[in-house]
């Protein structure tokens, strides 16, 4: 079972905050989410220590340079910006 | 009490592919902050990754110039962490699979260093900070990455820098990356531990973050080490840490805030297939690389009878390397050809990177030409010398620097006539000679050498000489 630490260190990690009144639905929420994936792991397939389950390998892009964007482009969606660069302000 | 020093090494190189590993931006050095970037690159939201062929390719080199095991079947993992350096508040790199295992990198004293593992990912992004703003260029995220991480298996700051020399010459020489550690294309995390001499038992370690200069890494051990044993000594606790080295004061201290810094939730990229590693495909790399380092080094002292410290400066750098064999293959004196690359040549060569690129006026065939006319006996060293002194300057062949007089050697009147000469003109050395000092011929050798301005054979001209002086 998840705790209410567990949900808030994970929190802390992502960078999220929770309110108190949250904390106890965010459990909920979690515990039934493992529920699920231990449901998955308890008929997964036996015979392979390594599930390539798509069964998809090797997909590769040649070494080859292709221009890239414009740094207005990728500059465009920026909160910030000064002197080319992104910008992140002095957190408070 | 007396203290062992333990460090293992996790070192991080940029692979010297064209492109990024997950998209087809440049991975130039340089240029103007985030022009090398797309939306993958950047992270938006929606863009998939596409894994580089050239960046696995290049890892398997590196792992098969060190001894490991490549991994039949490996994948790639998002290592999550939140920070400004990196867009997608993930890295893609390997967790559990990495691509190559088990390695090592033989030291001079006979100590292997084991590698546990080399994995790809990418680099992020570079911050500039400044007064209390961080302004972020990610043109440098997405450049391929190899981590290397070794066993703690080092002894000495002396066994560090040697291991670290040792990587960059294996991996210049692959050709999968520059290694330059003052460009940051080459990084150390150094984890320092110390125990009592004879004891098993590691200690608590600290890890030193992101060391770009082996000069730095010496000064962050060495302060570390003490740091450690004062603290055992005076019965506290080492504790592990995440810490930082100031140049300025060449001190290591703790980095505050990363608690939970280790932990990543490490899961698989579902954005990437997996990498599959068949013999063929291992095989066909390997015969792309050139020939180990180490064994050439082998084959320069048996084959070219080259003494072993010229053989390890020729060796450094592939180009001096393949230049030196294009040069002596099929001459009788490959010394002299070593002696003209580190010596005349050399010190036209300020800079590593001068001779890492070495460009010379004279070609190897060039060199070669003038080797031969040494072999044959035309003409001798300290004229060889002259003449390449001409060609680096002009970039043209021996030929026009030799005049027919110089080339025609000595005849064997001409020497005999010289020498008796020399001869009658040193009495007192011949006379000195036929009473038993062996020396004295030398003197009478030397005036024949200044006579004939050294194009006489000195082996021929001292036989001729004690012949006269006996008649
Ligand atoms: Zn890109």
């Amino acid at each position: 079972m998840v705790t209410h630490e567990e949900i808030l260190k994970i929190a802390r990690l992502a960078k999220l905050s929770v309110a108190p009144e949250e904390l106890d639905s965010l459990t909920k929420d979690m515990n039934s989410i493992i529920e699920f994936a231990d449901a998955v792991n308890s008929v997964a397939a036996e015979d392979s220590d390594f599930d390539n389950s798509n069964s998809l390998s090797n997909v590769f892009r040649e070494d080859k340079v292709v221009p890239s964007y414009d740094r207005e482009e990728i500059l465009k969606n920026a909160p910030n910006q000064e002197d080319g660069y992104f910008l992140v302000r002095r957190r408070m | 009490m007396n203290y062992e020093l333990i460090c293992g090494l996790e070192t991080h190189v940029e692979l010297s592919t064209k492109t990024k590993i997950f998209c087809s931006c440049s991975t130039e050095f340089g240029g103007e902050p985030n022009t090398h970037c797309c939306p993958i690159c950047i992270g938006l939201p929606g863009t998939l990754p596409k894994l580089n062929k050239a960046v696995v390719e290049y890892a398997v080199m590196a792992g098969l110039a060190t001894n490991c095991e490549i991994s039949p079947v490996s994948k790639m993992d998002r290592k999550n962490y939140v920070y400004p350096d990196l867009p997608k508040a993930y890295q893609i790199s390997q967790y559990d699979m990495p691509l190559c295992k088990s390695g090592w990198v033989g030291l001079s004293n006979g100590r292997r260093i084991r590698l546990n593992r080399i994995h790809i990912e990418e680099d992020a992004g570079k911050l500039v900070h400044d007064r209390g703003n961080t302004f972020v260029d990610y043109n440098r995220g997405g450049v391929p990455l190899i981590e290397i991480v070794t066993e703690p298996d080092l002894r000495s700051i002396e066994e560090v820098q040697e291991y670290v020399e040792k990587l960059q010459m294996i991996l210049r020489y692959i050709g999968v990356s520059d290694c330059k550690m003052q460009e940051g294309s080459l990084r150390c995390d150094v984890n320092v531990s110390v125990r009592p001499v004879g004891q098993e038992e590691f200690g608590t370690r600290a890890e030193i973050k992101n060391m770009n200069s082996l000069a730095y890494m010496a000064k962050a051990i060495a302060y570390e080490f003490d740091r450690q044993v004062d603290l055992i000594q005076s019965g506290e606790e080492v504790v592990q840490e995440t810490r930082r080295f100031d140049e300025g004061s060449g001190c290591t201290e703790g980095m505050r805030g990363k608690e939970d810094a280790d932990d990543y939730r490490y899961f698989r990229e579902p954005d990437l297939v997996a990498i599959l590693v068949s013999d063929e495909m291992r095989k066909s790399i390997q015969k792309q690389m050139p020939e180990d380092p180490q064994k050439r080094l082998t084959r320069f002292v048996s084959d070219f009878d080259l003494p072993e410290a010229d053989a390890r400066l020729l060796i450094e750098h592939r180009r001096i390397a393949d230049y030196f064999e294009t040069a002596a293959k099929g001459a009788k004196n490959p010394r002299a050809v070593a002696n003209c690359i580190l010596g005349q040549m050399f010190a036209r060569l300020g800079t590593e990177a001068e001779k890492e690129q070495f460009e010379v006026a004279v070609t190897p065939e060039q060199l070669h030409e003038l080797i031969l006319l040494l072999d044959s006996g035309k003409i001798r060293m300290n004229l060889v010398k002259s003449t390449l002194e001409k060609m680096l300057d002009t970039g043209k062949p021996a030929k026009e620097f030799l005049s027919e007089q110089d080339l025609a050697g000595m005849s064997a009147d001409d020497l005999k006539a010289v020498c008796e000469k020399a001869v009658a003109e040193n009495e007192a050395a011949a006379a000195d000679y036929l009473a038993g000092k062996e020396k004295a011929l030398k003197a009478i050798l030397g005036s024949v050498m200044k006579a004939t301005r050294g194009r006489a054979n000195p082996q021929e001209a001292e036989k001729l000489l004690a012949d006269i002086i006996r008649r």
